[in-house]
């Protein structure tokens, strides 16, 4: 059997649960992933696909299908940011798949890049670098600012690298958030499809938590307390490290995990800080968004 | 003074074509290249530990290159950091304040700064002999009794320009 999950029409942050809800459990059938009617994706939204193809292709019955944007414009904008590139290997592609490769624009400041290990770190934070000057010019921040970015890039990679125990994807772009902000905005998306962060923490933090061990006390040890399954005093400062940099420049992280999702919210946004009890979805996504510091 | 450049380790013990001080493991084998140098190092030798030619450091990297360095050497050898810029500042910082760890770090510009975890008193001593207070030759009598009783602490470490307070 084949069951349809709908792609959102606009798919980000905000309508991933949405999303998540639709996926349900990945094991019972076939998945057809319906992209055809959505208008517009997030870094987020297109990092967190990706990782619904893994998992379904890992652990369902046959790998997922998905159709492509109809809209071709839609579909222009998945290819430049690196989309299909990966998708192919997870999904089954029906629909027109443009013929353009993944760049870099005005908007896509990162195509779609994946994060296996050290190197590809590295790789990630050269390329951020290159962009510096627009992420500036995007922006309206210092160098500082920009430097700060490539550093909490920098972790957020590190994090699937040290913690998910499988690879993931990162993806940053631009927009202009007239309506929901009036500024212009640069959002991360790092997400793989690993073992979250419930299970990573557990060796040495469960303990401390006794019965209330569960993915939202996991991700409240890791971004407030700095607790690491490493031993090691000097671990878990990553994500701490982005909390501040996001705090700084009045900018947004939320980090979800299995079942439970946390953020740092700012003055403009409306999000719940900690929110439990969401549908489970494989490994974990962190989201950072970075507004202009001036009006535009 | 021995002089360490981070960069030429940097692309000696992981790879010629990275610029930035980022992950876990390349710090750590930063950190490696940094240990071979010392053994050159002796007596009362400065390590000038150089990032003039790096760009990023994340806090990993900062956390291996600055933070451990320090705990395993910090006793045995005096430390400056050279050629620091506020965005590396933004690394090393939290990783000193994590460990209780201090240390001296130079900028660009040449000017010296006391980083991590510090009792005021010597910051503030620190600054008048490093000329930050200008026209202050002596230190404030406060200062210099508060700086008296840290120096009879038996936990006040006694060497290392960059050390560990509270861990002697």
């Amino acid at each position: 059997m084949t069951r349809v999950v709908d792609i959102p029409s606009q798919f980000d942050d905000r309508t991933f649960e949405q999303f998540a809800t639709a996926c349900g459990e990945f094991a019972d059938d076939r998945i057809l992933f319906d992209a055809h009617a959505t208008q517009w994706a997030s870094p987020f939204g297109l990092v967190g696909l990706l990782v619904a193809g893994q998992w379904a292709a890992e652990h369902g019955p046959e790998r997922p299908l998905l159709t492509v944007p109809s809209d071709r414009d839609v579909a222009h904008y998945w290819g430049r940011a690196g989309f299909f590139q990966h998708a192919q290997d997870w999904f089954e592609l029906h629909g027109k798949i443009p013929r353009v490769a993944p760049s870099h624009s005005s908007d896509v400041l990162l195509a779609i890049t994946p994060v296996r290990g050290s190197d590809d770190v590295h790789g990630v934070v050269e390329s951020i670098q290159d962009r510096s000057a627009a992420i500036l010019a995007e922006l309206g921040l210092e160098a500082t600012a920009a430097m700060g970015f490539a550093m909490a890039l920098s972790e957020a990679c590190q994090n699937i690298v040290e913690h998910a125990g499988t690879s993931g994807w990162v993806a940053v772009q631009a927009y202009n958030w007239r309506r929901r902000l009036g500024r212009r905005v640069v959002v991360i998306g790092v997400a793989d499809a690993g073992i979250g962060f419930r299970r990573s923490l557990a060796a040495t933090q469960s303990d401390r938590f006794g019965d209330r061990w569960s993915d939202a006390t996991a991700l409240e040890a890791a971004l407030f307390h700095g607790a690491s399954r490493f031993r090691d005093p000097g671990r878990g400062q990553g994500l701490g490290g982005i909390a501040r940099y996001v705090n700084r420049w009045s900018g947004k992280l939320a980090v979800r995990s299995g079942a439970a999702r946390i953020a740092i919210v700012p003055p403009w946004d409306d999000d719940e800080p900690l929110t439990d009890g969401l549908a489970a979805f494989p490994g974990s996504q962190v989201l950072m968004i970075v507004p202009a510091q001036d009006a535009t | 003074m021995q002089h360490i450049d981070l960069k030429t380790i940097l692309q000696r013990t992981v790879s010629s074509r990275y610029g930035d001080l980022v992950t876990r493991p390349t710090g750590q084998a930063v950190r490696g290249g940094i240990e071979e140098e010392l053994e050159a190092v002796t007596g009362e030798q400065v390590a000038v530990i150089d990032f003039g030619t790096v760009r990023l450091l994340d806090y990993s990297c900062a956390d291996e290159i600055v933070g451990k360095l320090l705990l395993q050497h910090g006793r045995a050898h005096y430390f400056l950091f050279q050629g620091v810029t506020a965005s590396h500042c933004e690394a090393i910082e939290p990783v000193l304040e994590r460990h209780g760890l201090a240390a001296i770090a130079r900028d660009r510009e040449g000017r010296i700064r006391v980083l991590g975890h510090v009792p005021e008193a010597v910051a503030d001593t620190l600054s008048t002999i490093t000329g930050r207070t200008l026209g202050t030759d002596v230190l404030p009598e406060a200062t210099a009794h508060e700086l008296l009783t840290l120096l009879r602490d038996p936990q006040m470490p006694g060497h290392g320009a960059a050390s560990a307070p509270g861990t002697g």
